[in-house]
C-alpha cells in the first residue's frame, strides 16, 4: 500500500484531498514484488529530454566566453547554481529539420528532428507518418529492461488546430518520442494519468500478483484474437494489427519486469485530480512526478515538451500578454525581443527547479542530478528565422561522473545528432549512427599538454 | 434541354454579385436536371467538331491565362511545377490530379492571382465544367475509392461512446474519465483519420486497465472500493446567477450528473469560498430532491467566537458534509445556494475572480463512496447485460452464453458465431469459480474489451479480390461506417440486425436509416465531435483573452459560446435545416449572459432560447457567432487573416498554401514611430509581392468581420482606437462590405460552400483526407445537394450512398 503523507516535506501546490482512499481502485499494471532488493551500491544510469518550442533568444541564450571561463548569458542566469552541473553546447545544427522543398514546417519538423535527426516529409506523402526510433526509445529499449516503465512521455500543453496547416506538419510536433519509425508515442499532460501509472495500485502483494495473472491470461487470449484477425488481411493491411500485437507483447513484458519494493523514505504527493491552471503549477507538479519516477526506478528514461512548437500561450505571470509564437517572430524589435528573453528564461527557471529537486535527493552515494543527464533545448535556433543551426542545447546532470559540467563547449557548426550518440553512449547504450550523425562528440574536457 | 448543358457550370461558382443569385440558381437547377438525366450518352453522334471546337478554345484560355506561368521554363509553383503548356487537353483522365487542382483553383477564384489578366466568368466557368464533365466520367469508368487503411482502431471518443451504449453507462465516475483512461490520440485534423491511430503500449495499458474498471462499475461489483471523485468548479465561473439545471431560486453552484456504481452510502462534500460573514443556506440535493439545507457563515451560533474568516463550516463546527444512501445508476447530485432576493449580481462587476464577491460560491464538490455497501443494485447497466437470470445452478452456463453471445454481438458489431463464445466462456467460468455468477460475467466482459475485434474497425478483403479494383463493403462493415460517422459509436441493434439480415442496402433502407439515425440522441456526435474539430471548437478552451483587454471574459462566457454554436449546429442536424443557415440564419441561442455580451435586448437568465433576429442583425450564421470570432483572434487583438484563413479553410475549402519561410511579422509601429491601425500594418505586410498573392483573397475575408472584436463584441473602432473600415475587394474585383457583405457574397456562390461542407464531412466519414480522386464523388454528392435545398440530410444521404463510403479497394 502506498502511503501518501509522511514526515518528508511535501510541497504545498499539490492539492487534493483522499488521494489514499481513492487508489484502490486503480488498476493493477503493477507487478508483483520482485526478488529484486534496492542496493545502494552503482547508481543507476538515467536521461532525460526536455523540448522547449519556437526556439530562443540566441543573443541572449548563448554564454560569454568558453571552456570553463564562461560568463551565464542573462536567459541562463537562473541556473547559475548548477555550474558545475551545466554543460552548455553551442554550434549544433539540425540541418534535416530544413524544408527540402517539402512546405514550411519548420518548426514541427523541428520537434520530429530533435531526437531523431531525421527529415519528416509532411506533405509529399501525405499523413503516411514515418520518422525513425528516436535516441530516448533507443534508450529506453535498453535502460527500460530493469524497470517497470521503460520511458514517459510528458507534455505540458494540448495541441490545438487553428495553427495548424493541412498535411501532417502539426502531427509531428506532438511528440518527440518514437517507438518504431512508424509508432510516435503520445504524450501525457495530465498528472493525475502520470501519477497513476507511476504509483498505480494499492493493494497487497497477493492482490497484485493475482491481478498479474490474471491481465495475462488476458492478453494471451487476445493476441490468439488478432492472429486470428492477422489471417483475414492482405499483407499491406496488416501494420496496424501489428501494433496492436507489438502492444499487448510489450505490457506483457512489463508485467514480467520485477517490481521493487517501494523505497520506504519515498514521498508521494497526493495523487492529483485535475491539470493545475498555471504553466509554473502544471510544470512543478510534472516534473515533480518525473523526480519520483526517477528516485522510485520506476523508469530512467523520459521526455517532456514544455510546449508544442508554433503555440501561442501567453504568460501573464511574467508580464507577456501575447502569444509566444507571435513573440518569436520579433523582427528585432526590443520590445518583443525582451519579452522573447522573458520567456525563455521563464522556461530555464523551471528547468531549475527540477534540477534543484533531483539535486537535493540522495541517490547512492550522491544525488539524483549527480547520476542523471537531462538534455535540455530546441529543434530550431532562432524561432524568428526559423533556422535549424545553432540550436539552444544543454546538458545538465553528472552522468554517473561520465558529464564535466562547469563548460561552455562551442562548435564550428555539427550534427545535433552527433551529440545524441555521445549521450546514448554514456548511458551505456552505443549506438552506431542516429538520423544524419557524424560520429561522436567529445564532451570530454580536453587534456591539458 | 440541350445536352451541352452538362457541359456547363457545376452549382460552385454563379452570380458574382448578391443580386445575382437568382440567376445562378436557375442554372444550378438545369445543370441537375441535365446530371440527373444520366451521363453524357447523347452526345456520341454530336459531332467531333464541336469538342474539337470546345478544345480549341481552352486551350486558348489556358495559354492565354495561365502559360504565363506554369510552363516548362519558369516551373512555377516551385518545388511542384504545374505544366499547363505540356498537358494534353483531350486526355483529361490521364492528368486527373492536375487537373482537379487547375478546376479548384478557378472554381475558388485562387487563380489567376490578384492583379494578373483573368479570362472573362463565363470562359473560365466553361472550362472548369468541361474538365469537371471529363473528369467525371473517367472516374464513373474505374471508381477509385481512395485507400483507408483496413484497420480502424476507434478513437478515445469512440470508445467512450461504445462502452456507452454497450453497457448503458454514462456519466461514469471522474476516476473514470476517459482523458484518466486512455491517453489522447493526438491526430491532426480529424480524429477519425484512420491513418494516424496508433497503437501503443501505453493505450494498451490503458486498454487493459480500462476494461477492469469499467466491468466492475458496469456489473456492480460489490468489492468495488470507495471511489472518491473531485469536482472543481471553474475559478472564473461566475455563481450569483441560477444555473439552468438547477432548481429555481438558487443561485450558484453546480450539478453533477453522476454514475453511481453501487447501492450504499456516499459522501458528498462541499469547499467553499468567499466571505462567509452572512449567513446562506446550501442546498444539496439528490435527483432534483433536496436532502439537505446547511446554513454557512454568519455569526457563531450560542455566542461562540466568530468564525474564522474564510472558513466555512456547517453549525457545530462539522465539515461540510452529507451522508447518505443512494441506490445505483445515474443520479444528479446538486449544490446550491438557495437564493436571496437582495443578492447582487456580480457579473456586473468585472473583472470576476472567485472568492472577490460578497457572496460564498462553491469551490468544489467531493462525491466519494460507496461505503458500506449494500448490493450490486438494479441498474440500467445490469438490465442491459442480464437478459437472463439463472434461477437454478444447471441454467447458469446457458445463460452466461446468452448474456455473452448479445455483448459479443453488440461490441464485434456483428452476428456470432459459436467459436467466439467460446473463447471467452474459459473467463467466465474463472469468474463464476472465484466469486459467483456476476463475476463470470464481468471477468467475460472485461477479457472482451480489450479484444481487438472490439477497438478495431477491420475492414476485411473478399475472397478472390482483384487488386486495383474496388469492391463494395460487407454489409455489417457498412453498417459500421454509418454507425461511426453518425453517432461515432457502434451500431444498435435495428441498424445492424437489417445489416447481418442482408437488408441494408435494399431500395430506400440506407435513407430511412439516416433519417432515424439524424433525429436519434446519438447524432450529437456530429456536434460535440464532428463540427467542434471542423470549426476547431476545441481550440477555445485554451484561449485566455487578455483580462487588462478583455475584462468580462470569464469561464461563463466561454462556455456559453460553445453552447450557443452547438446549440445552433444541433438545430441544423435535427430539424434537417439547409446548410445554408450556417453561413446566414434568421436565428441563434443565447442566454442572458450571452445575449448581454451580443447586445441583445430582453433575455433573461442562464437558459439558453433560441431568438430570432431582426433582419439587420449580425449575429445570424457562423460568422457572426463568439465562439468563432474568439478562437481566430489573439489574446489582445483580432487577426484578421486568422479569420481569413479560417474562412478559406472551413467555410470556402480553398485553404491558401502555407506562407513562406522567414516571413516578416508585422508592425506595431511605422517608421516614424507611429501607431499603426491593423489595416495598415497589413497594407505594409502585402507590399511583398511573395505575400500578396495569398494575402489577396485571405485578409478581404478578415476584414470583413472586423467589426467584431477578439472576443465577438460589435464595434465601431478599433484597438488603436481609429474607426473600422470593413470594407474590401475579392481578387475577382467583388466588393465587400462588413460582415452582412460577406454572408451576401458567400451565399452568392452557394454550391461552394455546400461542396466544402460535402467535402469535410465525407472525410471525417472515411477516416482519411481526401484526394483528387475523390472530387467526382463530392461533385455527384453536391449536385444532390443543390437539388434538395440543400438539407443537411441530403449532405448525408450523398456520402453514405457515395462510392467512397461504399466501396474499399485492395493494392
Amino acid at each position: 500500500m502506498i502511503v501518501t503523507k509522511m514526515a518528508l516535506p511535501r510541497r504545498t501546490f499539490l492539492r487534493g484531498a483522499g488521494a489514499m482512499l481513492a487508489l484502490p481502485l486503480l488498476d493493477a499494471m503493477v507487478p508483483a514484488l520482485s526478488a529484486l532488493a534496492k542496493t545502494a551500491a552503482k547508481p543507476v544510469p538515467r536521461i532525460g529530454f526536455i523540448y522547449i518550442p519556437n526556439g530562443v533568444m540566441q543573443v541572449h541564450w548563448t554564454p560569454k566566453g568558453e571552456g570553463t571561463d564562461f560568463e551565464w548569458s542573462p536567459i541562463l542566469s537562473p541556473l547559475a547554481a548548477f555550474r558545475d552541473r551545466v554543460l552548455v553546447v553551442s554550434g549544433l545544427a539540425h540541418r534535416q529539420a530544413e524544408s527540402f522543398g517539402d512546405g514550411n514546417a519548420d518548426h514541427h519538423r523541428a520537434t520530429a528532428a530533435w531526437l531523431s535527426g531525421v527529415h519528416a516529409w509532411t506533405r509529399r506523402t501525405g499523413l503516411e507518418i514515418r520518422l525513425s526510433t528516436t535516441a530516448d526509445q533507443l534508450a529506453a529499449a535498453h535502460l527500460g529492461k530493469q524497470t517497470r516503465l521503460p520511458s514517459l512521455e510528458l507534455a505540458l500543453e494540448s495541441p490545438t488546430s487553428i495553427a495548424c496547416d493541412s498535411g501532417a506538419d502539426c502531427f509531428y510536433s506532438h511528440t518527440v518520442s518514437w517507438r518504431t519509425p512508424t509508432t510516435p508515442l503520445p504524450a501525457e499532460i495530465h498528472p493525475r494519468v502520470v501519477f497513476d501509472r507511476l504509483f498505480g495500485d494499492g493493494g497487497s502483494a497477493a492482490q497484485r500478483l493475482a491481478q498479474v495473472r490474471k491481465t495475462a491470461s488476458i492478453l494471451d487470449s487476445v493476441t490468439e484474437d488478432a492472429a486470428r484477425l492477422q489471417q483475414r488481411l492482405g499483407a499491406s493491411d496488416r501494420t496496424k494489427l501489428n501494433e496492436y500485437l507489438d502492444s499487448v507483447r510489450a505490457v506483457e513484458q512489463r508485467l514480467q519486469t520485477g517490481d521493487k519494493d517501494q523505497d520506504p523514505a519515498l514521498v508521494l504527493p497526493e495523487r492529483p485530480t485535475d491539470i493545475p491552471g498555471t504553466l509554473e503549477e502544471h510544470a512543478r507538479l510534472m516534473f515533480e512526478l518525473q523526480a519520483l519516477a526517477y528516485q522510485a526506478d520506476i523508469t530512467r528514461v523520459f521526455t517532456l515538451l514544455i510546449g508544442r512548437e508554433q503555440t501561442n500561450r501567453t504568460y501573464p505571470e511574467i508580464g507577456v500578454a501575447d502569444g509566444h509564437h507571435a513573440v518569436s517572430h520579433h523582427q528585432h524589435d526590443p520590445v518583443l525581443v525582451a519579452k522573447k528573453a522573458k520567456i525563455d528564461t521563464y522556461h530555464v527557471r523551471l528547468l531549475g527547479d527540477f534540477l534543484e529537486r533531483l539535486r537535493t535527493t540522495p541517490d547512492g552515494d550522491g544525488s539524483l542530478l549527480d547520476h542523471s543527464m537531462i538534455l535540455y533545448g530546441s529543434g530550431l535556433g532562432d524561432g524568428d528565422l526559423h533556422s535549424h543551426n545553432d540550436l539552444p542545447v544543454l546538458v545538465a546532470g553528472g552522468g554517473s561522473g561520465q558529464l564535466k559540467g562547469g563548460r561552455h563547449i562551442k562548435l564550428p557548426e555539427t550534427p545535433m545528432a552527433n551529440l545524441l550518440v555521445s549521450l546514448l553512449d554514456k548511458v551505456g547504450v552505443p549506438t552506431e549512427q542516429l538520423g544524419d550523425s557524424t560520429g561522436k562528440l567529445s564532451l570530454d574536457p580536453v587534456p591539458e599538454v | 434541354m440541350r445536352g451541352d448543358n452538362l457541359n456547363g457550370p457545376l452549382p460552385l461558382a454563379g452570380g458574382r454579385r448578391p443580386g445575382a443569385r437568382g440567376a445562378w440558381l436557375a442554372i444550378a437547377g438545369t445543370l441537375i436536371m441535365a446530371a440527373a438525366s444520366g451521363p453524357v450518352g447523347a452526345s456520341i453522334e454530336r459531332s467531333a467538331d464541336a469538342r474539337a471546337t470546345a478544345l480549341t478554345s481552352h486551350r486558348t484560355l489556358l495559354d492565354r491565362y495561365c502559360v504565363t506561368c506554369h510552363n516548362r521554363t519558369l516551373k512555377i509553383p516551385a518545388g511542384n511545377p504545374l505544366l499547363l503548356d505540356t498537358i494534353d487537353l483531350a486526355e483529361v483522365s490521364a492528368g486527373a490530379e492536375l487537373w482537379e487542382k487547375v478546376v479548384r483553383k478557378l472554381r475558388t477564384d485562387a487563380m489567376p492571382p490578384a492583379g494578373r489578366p483573368r479570362p472573362d466568368q463565363a470562359a473560365s466557368d466553361a472550362l472548369s465544367a468541361w474538365l469537371e464533365a471529363e473528369l467525371d466520367k473517367a472516374a464513373a469508368a474505374r471508381p477509385n475509392p481512395g485507400r483507408v487503411p483496413a484497420i480502424h482502431r476507434l478513437t478515445r471518443t469512440e470508445y467512450q461512446y461504445a462502452v456507452r451504449d454497450l453497457l448503458a453507462l454514462d456519466n461514469l465516475p471522474k476516476e473514470l474519465d476517459i482523458e484518466l483512461l486512455l491517453p489522447s490520440d493526438n491526430t491532426v485534423g480529424f480524429d477519425t483519420t484512420a491513418e494516424l491511430l496508433f497503437v501503443t503500449p501505453t493505450l494498451m495499458e490503458g486498454y487493459v486497465a480500462a476494461a477492469r474498471k469499467i466491468s466492475r462499475v458496469a456489473l456492480g461489483d460489490p468489492q468495488l472500493p470507495p471511489i472518491i471523485d473531485i469536482y472543481r468548479l471553474p475559478l472564473e465561473l461566475p455563481q450569483d446567477d441560477h444555473f439552468d439545471e438547477l432548481p429555481l431560486g438558487t443561485r450558484g453552484g453546480t450539478a453533477i450528473p453522476r454514475y453511481f456504481p453501487l447501492d450504499g452510502e456516499y459522501v458528498i462534500k462541499i469547499d467553499l469560498s468567499g466571505s462567509n460573514r452572512e449567513p446562506y443556506e446550501l442546498e444539496v440535493s439528490l435527483d432534483g430532491e433536496r436532502i439537505k439545507v446547511i446554513t454557512v457563515g454568519g455569526p457563531a451560533p450560542s455566542g461562540g467566537a466568530r468564525r474564522e474568516s474564510s472558513r466555512f463550516e456547517a453549525d457545530g463546527n462539522a465539515p461540510l458534509e452529507v451522508r447518505l444512501p443512494v441506490l445505483a445508476g445515474p443520479r444528479t447530485v446538486g449544490v446550491t445556494f438557495v437564493k436571496r432576493t437582495s443578492a447582487a449580481n456580480e457579473a456586473l462587476v468585472r473583472p470576476f475572480r472567485r472568492g472577490m464577491g460578497q457572496q460564498p460560491s462553491v469551490a468544489a464538490v467531493t462525491i466519494s463512496g460507496p461505503y458500506g455497501t449494500v448490493g450490486s443494485g438494479d441498474t440500467p447497466s445490469r438490465r442491459r447485460i442480464f437478459v437472463c437470470r439463472p434461477k437454478t445452478q444447471s441454467e447458469e452456463e446457458p445463460c452466461a452464453r446468452q448474456v455473452v453471445s448479445l455483448l459479443l454481438r453488440r461490441a464485434y458489431r456483428r452476428a456470432v458465431t459459436n467459436s467466439d463464445v467460446e473463447v471467452l466462456l474459459p473467463f467466465y467460468r474463472e469468474g463464476r469459480t472465484e466469486a459467483g455468477f456476476d463475476a463470470g460475467i464481468q471477468r467475460a466482459l472485461e477479457r472482451m474489451l480489450v479484444s481487438p475485434e472490439f477497438l478495431l474497425r477491420a475492414e476485411y478483403p473478399p475472397q478472390h479480390v482483384v487488386p486495383s479494383t474496388a469492391y463494395a463493403i460487407a454489409d455489417v462493415e457498412l453498417a459500421s461506417r454509418l454507425s461511426f460517422f453518425l453517432w461515432s459509436t457502434i451500431p444498435d441493434d435495428e441498424l445492424l440486425d437489417l445489416a447481418v439480415s442482408g437488408r441494408l442496402r435494399a431500395p430506400g433502407v440506407l435513407e430511412r436509416q439516416v433519417q432515424r439515425m439524424l433525429v436519434d440522441a446519438r447524432s450529437q456526435a456530429l456536434v460535440t465531435n464532428f463540427a467542434s474539430q471542423w470549426l476547431y471548437l476545441r481550440d477555445l478552451q485554451a484561449r485566455r483573452p487578455n483580462d487588462r483587454f478583455f475584462p468580462d471574459f470569464d469561464d461563463g462566457l466561454r462556455q456559453a459560446l460553445l453552447h450557443e454554436t452547438d446549440l445552433f449546429f444541433g438545430s441544423i442536424v435535427r430539424e434537417d435545416r439547409s446548410v445554408l443557415d450556417l453561413l446566414a440564419a434568421n436565428y441563434t441561442f443565447v442566454n442572458e449572459r450571452l445575449a448581454r455580451h451580443y447586445g441583445i435586448p430582453n433575455v433573461y437568465g442562464s437558459h439558453f432560447r433560441r431568438v430570432t433576429l431582426g433582419e439587420d442583425s449580425v449575429r445570424g450564421g457562423l460568422l457572426g457567432q463568439g465562439s468563432i470570432l474568439t478562437l481566430t483572434s489573439y489574446a489582445t487583438r483580432t487577426s484578421p487573416v486568422v479569420r481569413g484563413k479560417w474562412v478559406l479553410e472551413n467555410i470556402l475549402g480553398a485553404p491558401p498554401p502555407p506562407p513562406p519561410p522567414n516571413v516578416p511579422a508585422l508592425k506595431d509601429t511605422s517608421a516614424e514611430g507611429k501607431a499603426l491601425s491593423m489595416r495598415e500594418r497589413m497594407v505594409q505586410h502585402r507590399a511583398n509581392p511573395v505575400c500578396a498573392s495569398c494575402h489577396a483573397r485571405m485578409d478581404p475575408l478578415g476584414f470583413a468581420l472586423e467589426n467584431f472584436d477578439a472576443v465577438g463584441r460589435w464595434r465601431t473602432n478599433s484597438e488603436s482606437g481609429t474607426p473600422i473600415d470593413p470594407s474590401g475587394v475579392l481578387p475577382d474585383g467583388t466588393r465587400l462590405d462588413g460582415v452582412a457583405g460577406l454572408r451576401r457574397v458567400l451565399l452568392a456562390r452557394p454550391g461552394q460552400f455546400a461542396m466544402s461542407f460535402t467535402e469535410k464531412l465525407l472525410s471525417y466519414a472515411v477516416g482519411r483526407e481526401l484526394g483528387y480522386y475523390d472530387a467526382p464523388a463530392v461533385r455527384a454528392i453536391t449536385r444532390n445537394v443543390v437539388l434538395n435545398n440543400y438539407r443537411f440530410s441530403s449532405v448525408i444521404v450523398g456520402i453514405v450512398k457515395s462510392m467512397p463510403f461504399q466501396m474499399r479497394i485492395q493494392e
